[in-house]
C-alpha cells in the first residue's frame, strides 16, 4: 500500500511538471497581454516599462523558470486585470463552484443510483423503461438548452425561482456558503439540477447495467437460496458489487464539474471559477489562466488518487494483493 | 411406511422462448427419505439443475413450474407465494452451487455473508451471529475458524471456499440440501476430501441431500440411490450399485460405455448415436516408435516474476517493502517424447502442467533450459525470442474462447496455413474442407460462425485448425475437461484415430487420470513444478512408486 501511494505521488509530480510546461507554453503562444494591459496610445517608453515589469522581455525559458520557481513557493502570480494575487482571486471564487459541483454530483448519485438499480433489477417493467428512456434524453439534450428551459419555466413563467446569482450566503469558517440559507438554496437549486442531469443519466445507466449483470450471477442465486430478502440482497450484495465503477465516475464527475461548470455558471451568472476562467480568457489574463489550469490538473490527480484508494476499501481483493 | 420427506410428482418446469416452449423439466417424479443422499445424474441440458431450482422455488422468468407437485413433509410447495417460499429457502431447503468462486460475494467477509443468511430467518445479535458462524465453519472442518470468519472469499483455496458455502447452507440446519455439481470445479484430491466430509455431515446432522452431477463416479460414491435424467425426464432410478451394474435404460448404458475408466485403454468408446464413423483405432505400440527423443525438454525452468517499478524495487532494497517472491512454475524438467507417442501430463491445478505445455508449444519462453523438436530448437534465443517452428500446435480447454467469434470457422482454420504458405488463398477452401473432413465435420460448415456449433463440434474445429498447420506434435491442454461424457468420448475416439492415421505425437495435459490412462502410452506426474514420476501408463496406474501419485490415484471416485 505504501509503495502504491509513493508510486502515485511520484507519478503525480511528473504529471504536474509536464502540465506546467504544456500550460505555460500553450498560453504563451496566444495573444500578447501587453495590448490588453495598456491603452493603445501609451508611449513606447511606458510600453517598455510595463513589459519589463511583467518580465515579458525575457527569453521564454527564463520566464518559465521564473514561473516554476514562484509556483513552488506557492506564488501563482498576480492577475493582470484584477491586479491582485491569483491565489486570492481563485480562493474567493472556489467555494461557489465547489458548492454547486458537490450538490450537483450528490443529487446525481443519490437519485441516479437508486433509479438505476431499480431499472436493472426489474428491466422489463414499464417504470424501468421510462427511467432508461429519460436517461438517454439526459445524455443527449445539451446542457445549455436545459438550463435555458429551466430558467424559462421556473424563473420567467412561474416566477418561483431566481434566474441567476448566488443569493444570500452564510460564512462558515470564513467560507461563504449559500446552501445554508433559504434564499441561497433557491438560487442554488436550478443550476445544481441543470448540472446534475447529465451525470444522473450516466449514474442511472451504469447502475442499471451493473445491477442487471450482478443479478444473473451465482452470488445472487446463492443469496436467494439462503432465503435472504430481495431488499437486503440489493442493499448489501448488489450495491457493494456495483460500487467500483460508480465511485470512479463519481470522482471523475466531481472533478470535471468543478473544473468545467463553465456553461452552467455562465447561464446562471454563478460567481464561480467557470465564469472567472471565461473572463480571463477574453481579457487574456495569463496568470489566471495558467494558475487555473494548474489547479485543475492538481485536483484531478488528487481525486484520482482518492478514487484508487477507495477501490482498496471497496474491494478486499486489491487490499490483499489479489487472489486469482 | 410413512410418507417421504420430499415427494415430487409429475413436476413440469417450462421456459417460454421466442422459438417455442422449452420443456426443461418434463414430468419428473422422485422422493427423498430422511437422512438419504439421492444422486441426480445427467449431461448438460438434461434439466437436472432446473430440477434443483424448481425444488427451491427459484425459477426465473420466462421459466415457470406449469404443473406437478412438490411436497415437503406433506406441505405443498408449488403455488406458494414468494414470501412463503423465501421462508422455506435456507431454513428448510438449502442449496450449494458448482463454483464457490462465483457463489460467495467477493467483497463481503465470510462473517458478513453468514450474518445476512442468519438474519434472513431469525433475529440474532451480532455477537451471537459470530458465535454461530464460527461454529458453522468448525463443523465443516475449517481450521482456526475464529480468525477465518473475518476472511474474504479470495483468501481461501477452492476447496475451502466450497466448505464455506456448505457451512452457509447448513446454518439453519435445513431438512434438505441440494448440491448442484459441488465438486466439479475442484481438484480430485480436494473432491475426495469433500465427498467424505459431506457424507459424515449428512449422517451427523440427519439431513437429506440431493447431489446433482454429470459425473457418474462421484454420484455413485456418495449416494445410495440415483436417478438418471435425460431431456427433462428421469429415465431410470434405483440403487446406485444396481443401476451401474445392470442399467435397464439404454441411455444409462451409453453413459457408462462412454467412460474411459470402464473400457480398455485405447479402445474405441461408445459415444452414443451421434458418434462419428471410423474403425476401431487401437493404440499404437510404444515399442514400435523410433526416435525416442523427438521432443526433448532439457532442464526447463520457468519463473514468473512480478513486474515492479523503480520505486517498488527501491523500497524492497531498502527493506521498507516486502519483496514479492517470483513464482517458480516449472522447476528443472527433463522429459522426452518419442515420435508418435502420446505422453500424458497429470497434476492438480497449480502444478505447472499448463505452463510446461505452453513452453513446449513455444508460447512461453523458458527461463532456463532448452526445448527441441527433432533436434532443432522450438524457440530462438535472445531477448525477443520467436517461435521457430509451426510443427507444434496447441488445443486449449475452452474451444469457444480460442476461436474468433467474428470469423467463420473456415477463415479461422485457413489463416495459419495461408500465412505459412501451406496453402494458397485460392485453394484455401478445399484445404479447409479436407481438414474438416478429417475431424468428421461437414465441409459445408466452413461458412458458419463458432456460436453456431456445440461444445464438442467446436473442440473438433479447434483440432482441425491445429491439424491444418500439418504439425508433428500437438499439445492438448485439458481438451475434454469442459465436455459431457458422451462428447468427451467422441473427442477421445477422434484423437485416437488421428494418431493412428497421421502418426501424431501428443502431449496430453489433463487432471482426469482415467482419460489419460485411456489415451496415453506414457504418463508424467507433475507436482509443484517438478516431474515426480514418469513411466508407462501401466506402471503409473498399476504400480505407482511415489506417495503423491498413489494419493492422486486413490482420490479418483470409483464406480461400484
Amino acid at each position: 500500500m505504501v509503495a502504491f501511494i509513493v508510486r502515485r505521488l511520484w507519478q503525480a509530480a511528473l504529471v504536474m511538471l509536464v502540465m506546467s510546461l504544456l500550460v505555460f507554453l500553450g498560453v504563451f503562444v496566444i495573444g500578447n497581454p501587453v495590448d490588453v494591459l495598456i491603452s493603445p496610445d501609451a508611449t513606447q517608453d511606458i510600453r517598455n516599462r510595463v513589459i519589463a515589469q511583467y518580465g515579458l522581455d525575457l527569453p521564454i525559458w527564463q520566464q518559465y523558470l521564473h514561473f516554476a520557481s514562484n509556483l513552488l513557493h506557492g506564488d501563482l502570480g498576480r492577475s493582470f486585470v484584477y491586479n491582485m494575487p491569483v491565489s486570492q482571486l481563485i480562493a474567493s471564487r472556489f467555494p461557489a463552484t465547489m458548492e454547486l459541483a458537490v450538490i450537483a454530483v450528490l443529487l446525481a448519485s443519490l437519485i441516479g443510483i437508486p433509479l438505476g438499480i431499480y431499472a436493472g433489477y426489474k428491466p422489463e417493467s414499464w417504470t424501468a423503461k421510462v427511467i432508461m428512456a429519460l436517461s438517454i434524453l439526459g445524455f443527449s439534450v445539451p446542457t445549455f438548452w436545459i438550463g435555458l428551459m429551466l430558467i424559462m419555466v421556473f424563473a420567467v413563467q412561474l416566477g418561483i425561482m431566481p434566474a441567476g446569482g448566488r443569493g444570500e450566503t452564510i460564512s462558515v469558517f470564513g467560507v461563504p456558503l449559500s446552501f445554508l440559507t433559504f434564499d441561497g438554496m433557491r438560487h442554488l437549486i436550478l443550476p445544481a439540477v441543470n448540472l446534475s442531469l447529465f451525470k444522473m443519466s450516466m449514474m442511472i445507466r451504469l447502475a442499471a447495467s451493473g445491477t442487471r449483470e450482478v443479478m444473473l450471477t451465482d452470488t445472487i442465486k446463492f443469496a436467494r437460496a439462503a432465503g435472504i430478502h430481495e431488499w437486503t440482497i440489493l442493499r448489501r450484495h448488489v450495491l457493494r458489487l456495483i460500487s467500483i465503477p460508480l465511485v470512479t465516475v463519481f470522482g471523475l464527475e466531481l472533478g470535471s464539474t468543478i473544473a468545467f461548470a463553465v456553461v452552467t455558471e455562465t447561464i446562471y451568472s454563478w460567481p464561480g471559477l467557470g465564469k472567472l476562467i471565461i473572463d480571463s480568457i477574453t481579457s487574456l489574463d495569463r496568470p489566471v489562466m495558467v494558475a487555473y489550469l494548474m489547479l485543475v490538473s492538481l485536483m484531478f490527480i488528487t481525486i484520482n488518487l482518492i478514487v484508487d484508494l477507495a477501490y482498496a476499501v471497496l474491494d478486499p481483493r486489491m487490499r490483499h494483493g489479489g487472489g486469482k | 411406511m410413512t410418507a417421504p420427506l420430499l415427494e415430487v410428482t409429475d413436476l413440469c418446469t417450462y421456459f417460454e422462448a421466442r422459438t417455442g416452449t422449452v420443456k426443461s423439466v418434463d414430468g419428473i417424479s422422485l422422493h427423498l427419505e430422511k437422512g438419504e443422499i439421492l444422486g441426480l445424474v445427467g449431461e448438460s441440458g438434461s434439466g437436472k439443475s432446473i430440477t434443483g431450482f424448481s425444488l427451491i422455488g427459484l425459477i426465473d422468468k420466462p421459466g415457470r413450474i406449469v404443473s406437478g407437485s412438490i411436497k415437503l413433509d406433506g406441505r405443498e410447495l408449488v403455488g406458494l407465494s414468494e414470501p412463503e417460499l423465501r421462508k422455506i429457502r435456507g431454513r428448510d431447503i438449502a442449496m450449494v452451487f458448482q463454483d464457490p468462486m462465483m457463489t460467495l460475494n467477493p467483497v463481503l467477509t465470510v462473517l458478513d455473508q453468514m450474518t445476512l443468511a442468519l438474519q434472513a430467518h431469525e433475529r440474532i445479535s451480532d455477537a451471537d451471529a459470530r458465535l454461530r458462524a464460527v461454529e458453522a465453519l468448525r463443523k465443516v472442518r475449517i481450521v482456526d475458524p475464529e480468525q477465518k470468519v473475518d476472511f474474504y472469499p479470495h483468501q481461501f483455496s477452492g476447496g475451502m471456499r466450497q466448505r464455506v458455502a456448505i457451512a452457509i447452507a447448513l446454518l439453519h440446519r435445513p431438512k434438505i440440501v441440494i448440491a448442484d455439481e459441488p465438486t466439479t470445479a475442484l481438484d480430485v484430491s480436494v473432491q475426495a476430501e469433500i465427498l467424505v466430509e459431506v457424507k459424515s455431515l449428512v449422517a451427523e446432522l440427519g439431513i437429506s441431500m440431493i447431489w446433482i452431477s454429470h459425473d457418474l463416479a462421484t454420484v455413485a460414491s456418495i449416494s445410495k440411490r440415483i436417478a438418471v435424467m435425460k431431456a427433462g425426464k428421469i429415465v431410470e432410478t434405483g440403487l446406485a450399485s444396481e443401476v451401474l451394474r445392470t442399467p435397464s435404460h439404454p441411455y444409462t448404458q451409453s453413459l457408462l460405455d462412454a467412460l474411459p475408466s470402464r473400457s480398455k485403454p485405447g479402445q474405441r468408446l461408445g459415444a452414443g448415436a451421434n458418434d462419428i464413423d471410423g474403425e476401431s483405432a487401437a493404440r499404437p505400440i510404444a515399442a514400435a516408435m523410433a526416435d525416442p527423443s523427438f521432443v526433448a525438454m532439457d532442464g526447463l525452468v520457468k519463473v514468473f516474476e512480478q513486474k515492479r517499478g523503480f520505486w517498488a524495487r527501491l523500497g524492497e532494497r531498502s527493506g521498507l517493502l516486502k519483496s514479492k517472491k517470483p513464482v517458480l512454475a516449472v522447476e528443472n524438467v527433463d522429459l522426452t517424447i518419442a515420435k508418435g507417442e502420446a505422453l500424458g501430463l497429470v497434476g492438480e491445478s497449480g502444478s505447472g502442467k499448463s505452463t510446461l505445455g505452453r513452453i513446449v508449444c513455444g508460447i512461453y519462453q523458458p527461463t532456463e533450459g532448452r526445448i527441441t523438436l527433432n533436434n532443432s530448437p522450438v524457440m530462438s534465443a535472445g531477448p525477443q525470442p520467436r517461435k521457430l517452428t509451426t510443427n507444434v500446435q496447441m488445443i486449449f480447454q475452452d474451444p469457444f474462447a480460442s476461436l474468433d467469434p467474428r470469423r467463420t470457422i473456415g477463415q479461422s482454420i485457413a489463416e495459419g496455413p495461408i500465412a505459412h504458405g501451406l496453402t494458397s488463398k485460392a485453394e484455401a477452401r478445399s484445404y479447409v474442407a479436407e481438414w474438416l473432413k478429417a475431424v468428421s465435420l461437414d465441409p459445408a460448415f466452413a461458412d458458419r460462425y463458432p456460436h453456431q456449433f456445440s461444445g464438442g463440434q467446436r473442440q473438433r474445429i479447434a483440432i482441425a485448425r491445429a491439424l491444418a498447420m500439418r504439425p508433428d506434435v500437438i499439445v492438448c491442454d485439458e481438451p475434454v475437461a469442459s465436455l459431457d461424457v458422451s462428447i468427451q468420448a467422441q473427442i477421445l475416439n477422434l484423437l485416437l484415430q488421428l494418431r493412428k492415421e497421421l502418426g501424431l505425437t501428443l502431449l496430453f495435459i489433463s487432471h482426469d487420470l482415467s482419460v489419460v490412462r485411456h489415451l496415453c502410452d506414457r504418463v508424467a506426474v507433475m507436482y509443484r513444478g517438478k516431474i515426480i514420476e514418469v513411466g508407462t501408463a501401466e506402471e503409473i496406474f498399476d504400480a505407482p512408486q511415489e506417495a503423491y501419485t498413489r494419493a492422486l490415484l486413490n482420490a479418483i471416485p470409483k464406480l461400484a
